[in-house]
């Protein structure tokens, strides 16, 4: 792929903006509140946007093409089963505790509903998580420059790096934010004319369902037997391990993005972040997942004249995670390519820089503040944080090169949040819902999840990885894997939380006001406009997911 | 001009006014060697980024 003049000049203009954002931005930062979260000052139009593209990084935009390709239209389920519904529960039903209990983090609302160990727990497993999912984000930019552009891959994970530190360290969150939004609109509308362009050339929806086969264009009529889908799954496996365990224990407890709704001004703002980001969310699979199918299609022998064959890696196998470069190379002409490879760039800092953003955060607030030095003044606490945002840009260059080694980058991150993730929503459910939860349970039962989740990855095997204990049972897809991890480490945490709970003496009810459903008072405000009250919206955004999963049965 | 540089929606604006201008640049410079997709683009870019510039400077003006 050789760049011109025009691409080079969107790549540079791209690079200009988001670093005079974090100047601009710079001027604002007075407090260690401003630099990590923001002040709890920012409009809904952008805590919405930023809070899915804080989502939206290089595993999402670059993996899920990948996955289109790989597994067809069923891969569709991670929007319309793995998102919608958990962003509308944590928006009706977890928001009023996160925003209303004034915690600064996720972790430190664990403090507050149960105690420091489960909250310490908590900290350092999502510190190493969004460190992973940063370097993840480095490697695959790194390897995308080097593919398309030849450029050095040590070199481009140091430069492209360098500009995410420079803007967030300069202007913290809210920097982090505002490129987010800027890198949103960059990703759809940079992606689009692409969507269009491919699917004209494939002959139009009609045509893609006529050359593959049915099971790569129905999202559900084949997953009533795990070996007649290109996932291996069977629907209840789905619906229980990514719709309900993987996508609530991201969605409603991972910091990253629940960050973005903290920072809203007030509380039906930060109700309506979720529920509102959930919009563009659903139409998303539209950018992402269809180039995927398109891809598939053109590969077809009755569609090679269009002259489009997915890349082989160096083994010879199909290299589906440069579906979307290749595709971006062969539509795409000067000019428009350069704010195609902006996009990936910009897909790739959107989240690499809200995992520093909520990893600063965290190790900040929640392991600094809380283990090592307590009682210093707020510029203390800024330098701090701003010296965390370095730290955190150096291990995610670390953690790149470990991602290094994995082919499908979307089956490996699926796998690590299911780690982490799998487990963590039980005990958010529990904390919110069950007053007679305990620390004591909250802890043990997140140590469960997770030596759950690490079994039973040892005992399965897919793709040929996992098994390390014994490969007693083979799964035919890592994503296939990850659900069934998530499952199993999820069900180990309620269950064992609930029987150490009744073992073990809750806190009195006075100190769980405003952190459990059943004792805190829901404050009804003034009848609303419709489009501003959370529960209107959320129906309406589940009926249309119902109907999209409907339309395409 | 400078102040609502603090504006995210005149900052989004501006950017993909500029990229318009390179793609539509690049259309005429290099006519009828990159089609007609950066043109149909570049027009598409120029009406979003003036929109996001509009939008705050019409609410200023109310």
């Amino acid at each position: 792929m050789k760049l011109t003049l025009a691409d080079y000049l969107v790549i540079l203009l791209y690079f200009a903006f988001v670093v005079a954002v974090g100047f601009i931005i710079k001027r604002k930062i007075r407090s260690s509140n401003d630099f990590l979260s923001s002040s709890r000052s920012i409009p809904l139009w952008i805590t919405s946007l930023a809070f899915i593209s804080a989502n939206l990084g290089a595993q999402e935009v670059l993996g899920m093409v990948a996955s289109g390709a790989k597994y067809g239209i069923m891969t569709v389920h991670f929007y319309w089963v793995g998102a919608i519904f958990a962003m509308v529960f944590l928006g009706l039903f977890m928001m009023p505790f996160y925003y209303g209990s004034r915690a600064r983090s996720v972790p430190e609302y664990l403090k507050l509903r149960f105690d420091e160990k489960t909250r310490g727990l908590n900290a350092i497993s999502f510190a190493v998580m969004t460190v992973f999912s940063s370097g993840i984000s480095l490697y695959a930019l790194a390897k995308l420059l080097e593919v398309i552009l030849k450029w050095d891959f040590d070199i481009s994970i140091w430069i492209a790096a360098g500009i995410v530190m420079i803007y967030t360290f300069l202007g913290g969150l809210t920097s982090a934010v505002y490129n987010e939004v800027l890198q949103f609109f960059l990703i759809v509308l940079g992606l689009s004319p692409l969507v269009i362009v491919a699917l004209h050339d494939a002959g139009g929806w009609e045509n893609i369902k006529a050359q593959l086969q049915p099971e790569y264009t129905h999202a559900w009529k084949y997953m009533g037997h795990a070996d007649n889908n290109p996932m291996g799954l069977h629907f209840m496996s789905l619906i229980f391990g990514l719709g309900f365990a993987m996508s609530f224990g991201y969605w409603c407890t991972d910091f990253l993005v629940v960050q973005r709704a903290m920072i809203a001004k007030n509380m039906n703002a930060a109700q309506r972040t979720p529920i509102v980001a959930a919009l563009p969310k659903m139409l998303m699979p539209l950018i992402v997942v269809l180039p995927g199918v398109i891809a598939l299609a053109l590969v077809t022998p009755a569609l090679q004249s269009k002259g489009y064959s997915i890349p082989v890696n160096e083994t010879g196998g199909t290299d589906y995670t440069m579906t979307l470069p290749s595709l971006i190379a062969h539509y795409y002409p000067s000019g428009l390519l350069g704010v195609g490879i902006t996009a990936l760039i910009a897909s790739f800092m959107s989240g690499m820089a809200g995992n520093v953003t909520a990893f600063n955060s965290v190790f900040t607030y929640d392991i600094y503040q809380s283990y090592f030095v307590k009682s210093k003044s707020d510029r203390h606490y800024l330098v701090v944080g701003k010296m965390i945002t370095v730290a955190g840009i150096l291990f995610s260059i670390g953690t790149a090169y470990i991602a290094r080694s994995f082919n499908n980058i979307n089956d490996f991150l699926q796998l690590v949040f299911s780690f982490v993730n799998g487990p963590l929503f039980a005990t958010f459910l529990l904390g919110m819902f069950w007053k007679r939860t305990t620390g004591h349970g909250a802890f043990c039962g997140l140590l469960a999840g997770t030596l759950a989740a690490a079994i039973t990855h040892g005992l399965t095997i897919a793709e040929g990885k996992g098994g390390w204990i014994a490969p007693l049972y083979e799964i035919r897809s890592g994503l296939g894997q990850a659900f069934i991890v998530a499952g199993v480490s999820w069900t180990a945490n309620f269950i064992v939380t609930i029987i150490v709970s009744l073992a073990t003496k809750p806190k009195s009810e006075d100190e769980l006001k405003g952190l459990v459903y059943s004792l805190t008072k829901i404050q009804k405000g003034p009848k609303k406009r419709w489009y501003l009250d959370p529960v209107v919206l959320s129906i309406l955004l589940l009926v249309a997911t119902v109907l999209l999963n409907i339309i395409f049965f | 001009m400078l102040k609502r540089l603090n504006e995210l929606n005149f900052v989004i604006g501006l950017f993909f006014t500029i990229v318009s201008l390179i793609l539509l640049a690049d259309t005429f410079l290099n006519k009828g060697r990159t089609g007609n997709l950066n043109l149909y683009t570049g027009f598409a870019f120029l009406i979003f980024g003036l929109i996001m510039i509009w939008i705050k400077t019409n609410k200023n003006a109310g």
